[in-house]
């Protein structure tokens, strides 16, 4: 994967956008070589080797905007590209603020992204840290009897920003990650269970700690039965955390505030949650999964705070969303892939570290629940933040874990959720681009039998 | 896009190893997305997506390569590197590919390419303008267009050649109301195996208006009750619940991990002798809708519960070889990035007898559900749970007050073996059904249904006006 070939074709996009009268228009393109394997009683199920390659253009003419993306690098292909995101930029509103970044950054963060490990590792290595999973999985524990899928998967990827304002950035990283999707069981009943890891360095991939999630988290529900209704402490654990998190990141998106979609809008400098609860974007976070030099329009990645102590001090920009209040980009203009535009999103999207060792957490609650698992949170209304989700989790009885619980409902409000926060965790945990630590709630309502 | 001589040299690689199997999935995929937010058209985004995936199956593994580059060295190469998954060593004979036909065909009257970007900007920004008229406490309204155009090859050892064209329009209408510090949003939306014709049957100014009017009524809504209660789903609802409850525990990959609750019971009772649950790919227009599954097995319909009683599940190759059988075309998979696995198309539960009215009427007390939103399962144990965008109060055989923020918790085989009364008609909705991360269109359909008990979870046992106290955003 040479970087030069990228550049050419950079440039080609830009010279021909030009030559049509067009003064601003951006490439983005990437590249990248991915491997994953899946392992079930210590068989290869699946093995999948991929080469992609995709760029996208977007077009700033006349205050209109067209965009188009392909696979195709070929000459023919580039032109046709270009044409057809000018002919899109035409049935768009007007708009003075389709901007490209004002101007090319002085520098980007310095970051370790790429660990020549991942590509130069075996793949046979590969398969025998998803089997080594499975293997200390079923050890763990005997009633661990089902293999859903243990898994290996890296990357290995190129990516390019090129515009006609100068702006001309290239990075190469690489990850890789490792699963259990286990089932437990007993007398009868199923309960799954999983663990997962993503790391920037291959060596840092934990078999141990995966399997012993997984296992342990399918294990403790097995016998696991619905509770009577009641309002309760409930103890949220990372995971879950990290979802209800990425609810509230719609809320703190400027493109939300400026649609009219954002709850906290006008709310600047205001406590808005628990004095407990900082929240931060971090995309130039060392050893961060999404971290990145620059983001989809070429703007560096950076440290922002977006809840300090409970007290609103932020939101998140994009370049566009930036312009229409004169701002910077906070430089979370955010691609999924080459196939998307650069919208406003999160990249290391944490809660930071309180205090408490989780078993502290626990032993001051009299009757509470420890919920471990949520269904169905893409149906939480992200503009209210209401929420109403199936859950299960462990009953909590004069401080101790006792009883697993599932076939319950829990519902309420995100804001009311952060707000009723009493106790953080110092347990910080990231799940690829969200993290955060146990979180204690003072009240939620469970609906059960 | 390759002629079959290529394809037949491509499959004879990646059986040079050895393998049972093996099979090459071409893709070309042209979309078109439009959307409308704040008043204005803020995107008219085009894509191609061009790959081709290739596939060897040995005993039960399957190794895939793929790549976006369709020269035929390119695709040879990705070949060979599936082929090193099989190491029998037993080279297969040479491989002859057929011509596959339809079964059944369907004319897409206006393909998308054919009409102007200006037209369909038209229908976006007319559903913008009606959604904007219901009521001034509409505050923003998302409008979204999408169309595309699949052109797929599909060929594999077994001489199976087959070349198609899927093409399918959908239309997404989300609104925002606001008042007095209350947010709530509505949503409505079409889609099918259709082209511009859509718009005959349906009105985009109708859908923008249907979500505005769901989002405004929903501010005068009380908070759902909690608890357990029977749950009455109109057919309009749609087929979130069938989809959920027992669609995802009756593919065959599932079943075969023992992953679903529905594993080792056919011809056993899993529901109530008034249901039986169909996944039909052959239904004109559906969203769902097609020809051919992505290993070139022929779509067609499958009866997977016959009152009451399990009688099949939903396979691709890899699982129908496993239980030695054919496969029931339901092996999709979301692009050339993928290997197929089991998936639903078009599903739902057959009509009954019923007069719908007269199973609210026959209901003292429970919750009218008349449009599901998303929903998710857990296969393993059977849990699942799906939010109420619609929902209603029903006191002594009446219709009630709306109520908002519901969301039905349920376990699949328990709530189908609780379902009492079923209507005489039928409801469809379209989604996207995820599945080990990859989306497939679907659509899911049901008559009007009453279920004995489901946990509803809703807020309303709270202490409201306390709620209402601290409640400053």
């Amino acid at each position: 994967m040479s970087e030069i070939n990228l550049q050419k074709i950079g440039e080609k996009v830009l010279q021909k956008a030009s030559s049509l009268g067009v003064s601003s228009a951006e490439v983005f393109i990437s590249r990248s070589r991915d491997l994953f394997v899946e392992v079930s009683n210590q068989q290869v199920e699946t093995m999948k080797l991929a080469e992609e390659q995709g760029l996208s253009i977007r077009i700033f003419h006349n205050s209109q905007i067209g965009f188009v993306y392909s696979s195709d690098f070929s000459d023919s292909a580039l032109d046709q590209m270009v044409s057809q995101a000018i002919a899109n930029a035409r049935s768009t509103a007007r708009d003075e603020y389709y901007l490209l970044p004002p101007k090319p950054a002085e520098k980007y963060p310095e970051l370790d992204l790429f660990d020549g490990d991942i590509p130069r590792v075996p793949v046979e290595e590969k398969i025998a840290l998803a089997k080594d999973i499975e293997h200390r999985a079923r050890k763990f524990d005997s009633r661990v009897k089902i293999t859903e899928r243990c898994a290996y998967s890296d990357s290995s990827y190129e990516v390019a920003v090129f515009n006609s304002l100068g702006v001309s950035g290239m990075y190469q990283g690489a990850y890789c990650g490792a699963s259990a999707f286990l089932v437990a069981e007993e007398d009868g009943d199923s309960q799954t269970g999983f663990g997962f890891q993503y790391k920037l360095k291959y060596r840092e991939l934990d078999p141990e700690f995966i399997a012993v999630e997984a296992a342990q988290k399918a294990v403790r529900m097995l016998g696991a039965k619905s509770i009577n209704t009641k309002n309760m402490v409930a103890v949220i654990d990372p995971y879950v955390a990290t979802n209800f998190l990425g609810l509230l990141a719609h809320s703190l998106s400027a493109e939300s505030v400026q649609k009219g979609k954002s709850r906290l809008a006008g709310r600047l400098k205001e406590e808005i949650i628990s004095p407990l609860i900082s929240i931060i974007d971090d995309g130039s976070k060392p050893g961060g999964i999404m971290s990145a030099p620059f983001d989809g329009e070429g703007v560096p990645c950076r440290k922002n705070v977006l809840i300090n102590k409970g007290v609103l001090t932020g939101f998140l920009y994009n370049t566009y969303t930036a312009a229409k209040e004169g701002k910077d980009s906070t430089g979370n203009g955010v691609r999924g892939s080459y196939k998307s535009t650069p919208e406003v999103g999160t990249t290391n999207f944490y809660i930071e570290n309180g205090t408490f060792p989780k078993d502290r957490l626990l032993n001051q609650i009299r009757e509470g629940i420890y919920i471990t698992d949520v269904l169905g949170m893409h149906t939480a209304n992200p503009i209210s933040g209401d929420f109403s989700l199936g859950a299960a989790g462990i009953l909590i009885e004069k401080g101790e874990l006792t009883k697993p619980v599932r076939g319950i409902a829990i519902a309420g409000n995100i804001f009311d959720l952060f707000n009723n926060v009493d106790a953080v965790g110092s347990d910080l945990t990231f799940f690829v681009g969200k993290g955060s630590p146990t979180l204690r709630i003072s009240e939620m309502t469970v609906s059960g039998n | 896009m390759l002629s079959k001589n290529e394809l037949e040299k491509i499959l004879e690689a990646a059986l040079a190893e050895g393998g049972d199997f093996a099979d090459i999935f071409l893709e070309k995929k042209i979309t078109t997305a439009i959307g409308c937010e704040d008043n204005k058209i803020e995107r008219v985004n085009t894509g191609i997506d061009i790959g081709a995936g290739v596939r060897v199956i040995n005993g039960s593994a399957t190794s895939y390569a793929y790549t976006n580059d369709l020269s035929l060295h390119s695709l040879l190469q990705i070949a060979n590197v599936a082929s090193r998954a099989a190491k029998s060593g037993l080279r297969t004979r040479p491989i002859k590919v057929h011509k596959k036909l339809p079964h059944f065909d369907f004319d897409v009257e206006l393909p998308p390419d054919k009409v102007p970007v200006s037209d369909k900007v038209g229908q976006v920004e007319q559903a913008n303008k009606a959604a904007r008229g219901v009521d001034e406490k509409i505050k923003q309204v998302t409008v979204g267009y999408g169309d595309t155009i699949q052109d797929v090859v599909i060929a594999n050892s077994l001489g199976v050649f087959v070349e198609d064209r899927r093409i399918r329009t959908r239309f997404v209408v989300n609104s925002v109301a606001s008042d007095a510090g209350q947010v709530q949003t509505g949503y409505e939306a079409f889609g099918g195996t259709e082209g511009y014709e859509i718009f005959k049957t349906h009105s985009s100014e109708e859908i923008g208006e249907t979500a505005s009017r769901r989002a405004i009524s929903l501010l005068q809504a009380d908070p759902a009750p909690a608890g357990k209660m029977p749950v009455v789903m109109a057919a309009e609802a749609g087929g979130t619940m069938v989809h959920e409850a027992c669609g995802h525990g009756l593919e065959a990959d599932l079943v075969q991990k023992k992953l679903s609750v529905y594993s080792g019971k056919l011809e056993q009772n899993v529901a109530s002798p008034l249901v039986t649950v169909v996944d039909d790919a052959t239904i004109k227009g559906k969203y769902g809708t097609m020809r051919f599954d992505d290993e070139g097995n022929h779509g067609r319909k499958k009866v997977l519960i016959d009152g009451g009683v399990l009688k099949d599940y939903m396979y691709d190759y890899l699982t129908s070889e496993k239980d030695h059988r054919e496969s029931t075309g339901n092996g999709r998979r979301e692009s050339f990035r993928e290997k197929p696995i089991p998936r639903m198309t078009n599903t739902y539960i057959a009509p009954g007898k019923e007069d719908p009215e007269k199973i609210i009427k026959e209901t003292k007390k429970g919750l009218l559900v008349r449009k599901m939103g998303g929903g998710q399962v857990n296969t393993t144990n059977g849990d699942f749970v799906f939010d109420v965008a619609e929902g209603y109060l029903i006191e002594e055989g009446e219709i009630k007050k709306m109520v908002r923020g519901a969301t039905l918790t349920g376990n699949g085989p328990e709530a189908l073996v609780q379902v009492d009364r079923v209507g005489r008609d039928l409801g469809f909705a379209i989604g996207t059904c995820g599945k080990d991360g990859q989306g497939a269109p679907v659509s899911d359909a049901q008559p009007t249904i009453r279920i004995k008990e489901l946990i509803v979870g809703g807020t309303a046992h709270e202490k409201s006006a306390e709620k209402k106290g601290i409640k400053r955003l």
